[in-house]
């Protein structure tokens, strides 16, 4: 399928949105968000659907990453990936497929951004000259600079990955049989990366019940994932009763300290 | 005199002015031009007719700063207490920065090790389903938790002064520690539904009665324990991660490697 113009021009205004949400905090720079809105656009949301549930679960962990390292971007999967997962949705790429194949554009987008906030250092001395001769409105206009650079760079990315994805569909046209079958086993496998991510970040320990629990409500009695959710909380909630005593005291000490505070 | 004084809902307006507390994000000095962004109407207020004290106030809080974006409000709050009681800026200053890395660590652990992970789950295994509720759900959820949080911290940091900050945190560990647990539980449950691993190998086994029978190794596998590929799986990239410290870039070409091999191989399918 081809991508109109409008198309393009409102996948790039949502993947603008999306990334500078990422600044501001709104959780839209996640696949989960970003898939179900160029599926909405491209007027295929199941696929958009389909996509975000495994992009989400396999960029979970790059939330969470630690250590500096630069983590790839959800933008990969989340615009580009669902793109191309819709409109070569005939060709036989299914969503496994083009989560693998997005992932050199996640890892791309990640330097572009590192790139915008090493260039938005730059803001600084501006905000300081400004200050000095007393110029607050462009003080607030540095103060508000960066997010939107990402809007453009967001827009940009994503109008650029519909204006392209003729191009991109022949490129991936060529990628053999055999292949494109095994891209779509490892995208398959590739939310396991996500899961244990978060779990080593997560996971200590004394919540080693808890992993079997999850294990046993999902594989043994199949229940549905609000039903995990209750029964976590259950648990939750009796570990926490149990060890909860004495708490009572603390709400006290807070109303004498606040005597002494101010 | 009287009418600069700042009142709730300045407070409040300043506890949501931390939604932009990133959009001057840069590798100089991270949040700093937010936080002073995240000041300025509630200064400006304070010194109205004093642009010498707002330039200085401003100038003075551009320096870095780094914390968490949804738990921020409690800083400025004690903050804009303390200008209001006249406390030295020296001691604003460092009161300032003790609080940032602390709440910056029960802000991180709340917001994007548990309550992400958890609503990000559950969002997608609905999604996964084909029902838009799946990213509604995430959107709402998160946003509407953490606007409470932003609030709240904002309120208790005007109310209660410094010596909250102790019984905060016990609190909030309290919580995320909850939080964990349920968000665990979901997480490990759904790990092993989401991550799909099936062998599509079979032999054929010669029975004692001469009778030729095909064997299916996965539903061997089964008859051991569901999902238990995805299980080992899972299980390999946690210890990759946790004792050999892989990258996720090598994670993630491990595991594409891995994908096309043993699909070529025709092991997995």
């Amino acid at each position: 399928m081809t991508i109109s113009l409008v198309q393009c021009v409102l996948i790039g205004l949502w993947s603008g949105f999306c990334l500078a949400g990422m600044l501001l905090g709104i959780y839209t720079n996640r696949c989960l968000i970003m898939s179900a809105g160029v599926g909405l656009i491209l007027g295929d949301l199941p696929t958009g659907l389909a996509m975000g549930a495994v992009g989400e679960l396999a960029f979970m962990g790059f939330g969470v990453s630690q250590g500096g390292s630069v983590p790839p971007n959800p933008m990969g999967p989340g615009i580009v990936g669902t793109i191309i997962a819709i409109t070569m949705k005939d060709a036989g790429i299914d969503v496994g497929s083009a989560l693998a194949l997005s992932f050199p554009f996640a890892v791309a987008f990640q330097f572009v951004i590192t790139a915008t906030y090493t260039f938005a250092t730059t803001l600084t001395a501006t905000a300081y000259k400004a200050l000095d001769r007393k110029d607050f409105k462009t003080f607030r206009i540095a103060a508000n600079a960066t997010i939107w650079v990402f809007a453009a760079v967001g827009f940009l990315i994503g109008f650029g990955g519909a204006f392209s994805s003729d191009g991109l569909q022949k490129l991936i046209s060529l990628i053999p049989g055999w292949l494109s079958t095994g891209l779509g086993v490892a995208g398959k496998m590739l939310p396991a990366i996500g899961f244990a991510m978060i779990l080593n970040v997560m996971a200590k320990k004394e919540l080693i019940p808890f992993v079997l629990l999850g294990y046993i409500a999902i594989a043994y009695l199949k229940l549905p994932v609000m039903g995990v959710a209750v029964l976590g909380t259950a648990a939750a909630l009796m570990v926490f009763f149990h060890a909860g005593r004495g708490t009572g005291n603390s709400v006290e000490e807070v109303e004498v300290e606040f005597e002494d505070g101010i | 005199m009287a009418s600069n004084r700042l009142e709730k809902r300045d407070y409040i307006r300043t506890s949501l002015r931390a939604y932009y507390l990133q959009n001057g994000f840069n590798y100089g000095n991270y949040q700093g031009l937010g936080y002073a962004n995240m000041l300025f109407p509630a200064l400006r207020k304070l010194y109205r007719d004093d642009d010498d004290r707002l330039q200085e106030a401003l100038k003075e809080n551009i320096e870095f700063f780094n914390t968490n974006l949804h738990f921020v409000p409690f800083i400025t709050s004690l903050h804009l207490v303390m200008l209001e009681n006249r406390t030295p800026a020296k001691e604003i200053r460092s009161i300032k920065m003790a609080l940032m890395g602390p709440l910056a660590g029960i802000g991180d652990s709340l917001a994007q090790f548990c309550l992400a992970p958890l609503f990000a789950t559950i969002g997608a295994s609905l999604a996964q389903e084909g029902m838009i509720l799946g990213p509604v759900l995430f959107f709402l959820a998160m946003n509407g938790i953490l606007l409470a949080a932003k609030v709240l911290t904002g309120l208790w940091g005007y109310k209660l002064g410094t010596n909250i900050i102790a019984s905060l945190s016990e609190k909030m560990e309290m919580i995320s520690g909850i939080a964990s647990m349920i968000g665990v539980t979901v997480i490990s449950g759904l790990a092993v539904n989401f991550v799909k691993i099936a062998t599509p190998v079979r032999y054929v086994a010669s029975m004692p009665d001469n009778q030729q029978k095909v064997v299916a190794i996965q539903d061997m596998v089964d008859a051991i324990a569901p999902n238990l590929l995805p299980v080992l799986f899972t299980g390999l990239i946690f210890y990759l991660i946790k004792v050999k410290k892989w990258t996720t870039y090598r994670l993630v070409v491990l595991t594409i490697v891995l994908g096309i091999v043993l699909s070529v191989l025709h092991l997995i399918a």
